[in-house]
């Protein structure tokens, strides 16, 4: 008390500096995130013009025209379909990687730089590049396809039943290198003793996966699942870019019909409409997996 | 036992180099082919090109709008990133070891916008920067970004594994908050900070959707945007077009190398995995 108080008390000054702290980083976020939500939602009740700002109120009838529109439920079912055939493929394929580059050997350094190169490539780059390797005459692909025995094989960016699988691949080639780092860094977190133990109680190498390595990577596989089905769901580049939405409308994906609509038709409040409808089926995925995640790893 | 084992390994090592050899080819072909005369293009598939030349580049570098897009990129994605690790940064040290009045709130609203996918955020933040004027403007393109919670998640987690003792003996010698956060926490958080650089700048520099419809012009184009547009007009310009990709892509692959080193150890120490 002597020697000169300070002229708040120290509750009050720390309160101040974590305000101030916080505030640069809360000004964007209530600019750009925050604010945008809900003015989302306000637009999506409204028919709204961009150009001359004026809007007109709809109630839920945009919501009501996207739940009877055809293209938006094949566009929904379309990214569906990519979610299914990509997501558990990133997810094993990512952990079966990490697994592989986790072990002790001289070129570990060089293989996950590999596996993770593509993921720094941008989608126009990967998109056409793979455009361009599926091509049916002279695409690489077919040829190495050709050289394995499967002569003429068809166009697969022009064939309904194969653009996806090939949008997939192309996907899976770009991304997965993502999920095998998240593997990666939580099997360095497992204790090497776990796996010492288990030696010596003469586990197999398959009972160390299922009774240490699967235990100790739970919380990574939640998080890389859950972030792989909403990364999975809201696929945009690559189709927009390898197929744009075709052929007949098979690769059409629901991010892309948001997108015609918003900035090609400028229905702006349907588009709008359509992307919380989105929301809402991610939020429900993501619930889902969030509920049945704990009782896998606890078995 | 140990024979059954030892093949094993060599299977795994088989399958783990074939994948490898399959990953790096498309990249390794883009160079190649980049490098080829435009004739052996279609018909050589060779990796090495025989014989090479610099035409394409010479082509993609004085006639494309390629080093205006170059330019756009650095532009957007240095800024983005720069204002990333500044606010992220304080507001993660805010979160993580300031008290303050409805904190924990405040973090668990900042933290549910997680969930948020960023199309919701598309039309309106559209709507948003043609009502203040900013289209073809590189704020629009960059700003944002800043607002995304994981920086902040990322931050808020590692400053929370630093052991509070480091900071206490500053504290108890009357430091300030800033001045604890700028000697002690940030010269700390340099792994955390090149995860965040990588996350954020790849983010950045590859985004697709974002910059293609806040930027209109041309001349306002990213790279990535412009490049999606350049192989939709030279649809016949194989060489030109894989040269300016591996110009686009050159970059961020050198970025990566450098930082890679920290990049693994930036994502355990921060805390992503959970």
């Amino acid at each position: 008390m002597k020697q000169g108080r300070p002229f708040l008390r120290s509750s009050t000054r720390e309160a101040i500096s974590g305000y101030l702290f916080a505030l640069p980083y809360l000004l964007f976020f209530c600019m750009f995130v925050v604010y945008p939500v809900f003015h989302g939602f306000w637009l999506s009740l409204h028919d709204f013009n961009v150009i001359d700002n004026s809007s007109t109120w709809m109630g839920l009838a945009n919501y009501q025209t996207a739940l009877h529109d055809e293209t938006f439920w094949k566009s929904l079912r379309n990214t569906a379909y990519f979610t299914v055939l990509s997501a558990p493929l990133l997810v094993l394929a990512g952990l079966l990687l990490a697994m592989g580059v986790n072990r002790e050997f001289k070129l570990k350094g060089l293989f996950r730089l590999i596996f993770f190169s593509p993921h720094v490539l941008s989608i126009s780059v990967v998109g056409s590049l793979w455009v361009w390797m599926l091509q049916q005459k002279y695409g690489i692909i077919a040829q190495a396809l050709g050289a394995l025995g499967w002569h003429n094989p068809p166009n697969f960016l022009f064939t309904p039943t194969w653009a996806m699988p090939a949008v997939v691949v192309t996907t899976v080639w770009w991304t997965v290198g993502f999920n095998m780092t998240m593997f990666l860094a939580g099997l360095q977190d497992i204790s090497q003793t776990l796996y010492e133990a288990a030696a010596i109680d003469g586990a197999s190498a398959w009972q160390q996966f299922r009774n240490v390595t699967l235990p100790g990577l739970r919380r990574v596989m939640l998080f890389v699942g859950v972030q792989q089905v909403i990364a999975s769901f809201q696929i945009f580049g690559q189709v927009f870019i390898m197929t744009q939405g075709g052929p007949y409308g098979s690769t059409r994906v629901v991010i892309q019909y948001i997108y015609e609509n918003a900035f090609k038709y400028f229905k702006t409040g349907y588009a709008s409409a359509m992307a919380y409808l989105v929301f809402l089926v991610i939020l429900i995925l993501s619930v889902i997996q969030l509920r049945l995640q704990p009782d896998q790893g606890a078995d | 036992m140990k024979q059954r084992i030892s093949v094993g390994t060599i299977l795994i090592y088989v399958a783990l180099t074939i994948a490898a050899i399959l990953w790096i080819f498309p990249v390794l072909w883009m160079y190649g082919t980049s490098f080829k005369p435009e004739k052996d293009i279609l018909l050589s598939t060779a990796l090495i090109p025989r014989p090479t030349t610099l035409a394409h580049y010479l082509k993609v570098l004085t006639e494309a709008s390629l080093p205006r897009w170059f330019f756009n990129s650095v532009v957007t994605s240095g800024l983005t990133t720069t204002l990333v690790i500044m606010v992220d940064a304080m507001a993660g040290y805010a979160f993580a070891r300031v008290k303050f009045p409805g904190r924990d709130l405040l973090f668990i609203i900042v933290v549910a916008t997680l969930m948020v996918p960023q199309q919701v955020l598309l039309v309106p933040l559209y709507v948003h920067i043609v009502r203040l004027g900013w289209i073809n403007t590189y704020t629009a393109m960059a700003f944002p970004r800043v607002g995304l919670a994981l920086g902040v998640f990322l931050m808020r987690q590692f400053f929370q594994g630093l052991p509070r003792e480091l900071e206490e003996a500053a504290y108890l010698d009357g430091a300030g908050r800033w001045t604890l956060f700028t000697r002690i926490a940030v010269p700390l958080a340099i792994p955390a900070f090149s995860a965040l650089t990588i996350f954020t700048f790849l983010g950045s520099w590859n985004d697709f959707l974002w910059p293609m419809v806040s930027a209109t012009r041309e001349n306002m184009y990213t790279l990535t945007v412009g490049l999606a547009n350049f192989s939709g007009s030279q649809q016949q310009e194989y060489g030109a077009w894989m040269a300016a990709a591996c110009l686009a892509s050159t970059p961020v692959l050198l970025v990566f190398l450098l930082l890679q080193r920290q990049f693994v150890r930036g994502i355990t120490l921060t805390g992503i995995k959970g």
